[in-house]
């Protein structure tokens, strides 16, 4: 049975610690840097769009998106660099960065592979947007956090939604086709938090058209699905890309092995 | 702090008092900003960036049309014709750094020309040692009037002084010192153990009166008791304060609930999703 005095609060409500004006500060954090293949260190970027997938769908989408270069990495100085392969994994720790190669214009994608807390997505957002990537359109992908979200959220439910900078909303209504097509908005009340959040927000203060979709479940070949449609008819509209059955096996054996719902302590 | 304003806008300078929350039990003083907002029908003029508040997004939380207006975690709304600034925020502040958000907080404000901070906030229940139920939900306040924290238009209003403050006590003092240009928390308190007396200065409204004075703005806090629950109605008692003590006319207020208040749109959620009744 829960206990209700020693039980973790809600969300909307707060541990001691956060009402204390003496609770020590943790201790500080080496910066997080970025490093790109280029010599000339202040070269910076002006992509047309720039994608930053966090969500598992989006991470196995990009990942085998063939016409990509890597071009540069995040580096969060927490997460060593050992751990990870030569030739980029999903199951890399990292936050490559990646050019796409048979298009008209520069798009760049972030896979961020590695799980930012809250007090350090100011410091990444930073470096992802408006220092040396200087983006025209944003697109962040992530998934809806059940623990934020105040309608009801099913397995069986399959959907995505959106949140957009006012630049990004006023760029529709002037005839510029949107990155992410046919998305209802974020419904009020429920809040998305940690870098995603970050992102977006950096988004408006610099005054970027920005959009964060959300999608739901966290796993599933049927969600993979819906984001990667979202994607083809939107920002990567007539991008080449790898679409065989593989793919959606591969994802699903990878779905399987992280789906906690599938997880009992019947099942020994 | 970096303040971005909205474009086509900018500080009213006729805006002297600024009305903010301090983090507590029951979030009481957001909702009660969250009330003041909607029925003022206060305008968005723009937003603060501070690295020490977590990160936070959603959609409108005032209004449902036109949709998908942005929501972030700091935000200043002006109503012009209350000479009123309010900052509504949405999320907690980074761990161990409360004092340098309120000393962010009140150089903002002091930059902007602000006079008068109003702090709405709220007190553990379980804290309260002189109950006196005859009172019903009693608003109590702390001022920088006067130097034992009382002040006049309060005590007009049959408010309570906060009994606990006492401005010779350690926690309090030491407060004033961090509260100064250059000071920081020390990773050690330069005190043993804490009790009952620190409680008080040791909350978030706490931080927020003591660096507001320090740059000599008018602060004054108001505060009630609560418990952890459906904390609106207490949402609903610290804004109806707040508007007394500014002498707010019913014909600034645009709502319907109780002849004067609009409730937020994010509010028909804020207790979550129905139950499943499939589960009976």
């Amino acid at each position: 049975m829960d206990d209700v005095v020693t039980d973790i609060p809600p969300p909307s409500r707060f541990m001691l610690e956060d009402l204390n004006n003496f609770t020590p500060p943790s201790p500080p954090l080496p910066s997080p840097f970025l490093v790109f293949s280029t010599l000339d260190s202040s070269k910076s970027f002006h992509p047309s769009i720039l994608i930053i997938a966090m969500s598992s769908p989006s991470l196995h989408f990009l990942h085998h998106l063939s016409s990509k270069t890597l071009i540069g990495t995040l580096v969060l100085p927490e997460f060593p660099f050992s751990a990870n392969s030569v030739e980029p994994l999903l199951s890399d720790k990292s936050c490559n960065i990646y050019a796409l190669n048979d298009s008209d214009r520069l798009i760049m994608i972030a896979l961020v592979q590695y799980s930012v807390t809250s007090e350090r997505s100011h410091a990444v957002a930073k470096l992802l947007i408006g220092e040396r990537i200087i983006p025209e359109r944003v697109l962040i992908l992530d998934s809806v956090q059940s623990r934020n979200f105040r309608g009801k959220l099913s397995p069986d439910d399959i959907f995505a939604v959106k949140l957009e900078t006012s630049f990004e909303r006023r760029s529709s209504d002037t005839g510029d086709s949107p990155l992410i097509k046919g998305l209802d908005y974020f419904p009020s009340g429920s809040v998305v938090d940690g870098l995603a959040a970050s992102l977006l927000s950096r988004c408006q203060l610099k005054k970027i058209k920005g959009t964060l979709c959300v999608s739901w479940p966290h796993f599933g070949v049927s969600v993979m699905s819906l984001v990667k449609s979202l994607l083809l008819k939107g920002a990567l509209a007539g991008i080449n890309h790898s679409s065989d059955a593989d793919l959606e096996d591969e994802y699903l054996r990878f779905s399987r092995s992280k789906d906690f719902h599938l997880d009992s302590e019947l099942y020994t | 702090m970096e303040f971005y304003v909205e474009e086509g806008k900018e500080l009213e300078q006729n805006c002297s008092t600024l009305i903010l929350p301090a983090l507590s039990i029951g979030n009481v003083g957001q909702l009660a900003v969250d009330l003041l907002i909607s029925s003022l029908k206060a305008e968005k003029i723009g937003y603060l960036d501070d690295p020490n508040i977590l990160p936070c997004v959603g959609n409108d939380a005032y209004w449902p049309s036109p949709p998908g207006d942005l929501t972030l975690p700091l935000e200043a709304y002006e109503s012009s014709s209350s000479a009123l600034t309010l900052v509504q925020q949405r999320s907690p502040v980074v761990k161990g750094m409360m004092v340098e958000y309120a000393k962010n907080l009140a150089n903002f404000a002091s930059s902007n020309g602000k006079k008068h901070v109003i702090i709405l906030s709220s007190l553990d229940f379980g804290r309260w040692h002189t109950i006196d139920v005859s009172s019903g939900l009693q608003v109590y306040y702390l001022s920088t009037s006067n130097i034992d924290g009382t002040d006049e238009d309060c005590e007009r209003l049959g408010w309570n002084r906060l009994q606990e403050y006492n401005p010779s006590q350690r926690m309090w003092k030491y407060l004033n010192t961090l509260a100064e240009e250059g000071s920081t928390l020390e990773e050690d308190l330069p005190f043993e153990e804490l009790g009952d007396e620190d409680y008080y200065p040791s909350l978030p409204f706490a931080a927020l009166f003591s660096c507001f004075k320090a740059k000599g703005l008018k602060v004054t806090c108001l505060l009630c008791y609560c418990s952890e629950g459906d904390n609106i109605p207490e949402g609903f008692h610290l804004a109806e304060a707040a508007s007394k003590l500014m002498g707010l006319s019913q014909n600034e207020f645009h709502g319907n609930e109780a002849g004067r208040w609009i409730i937020p749109y994010s509010w028909k959620s804020v207790y979550g999703p129905p139950a499943d009744i499939s589960l009976f």
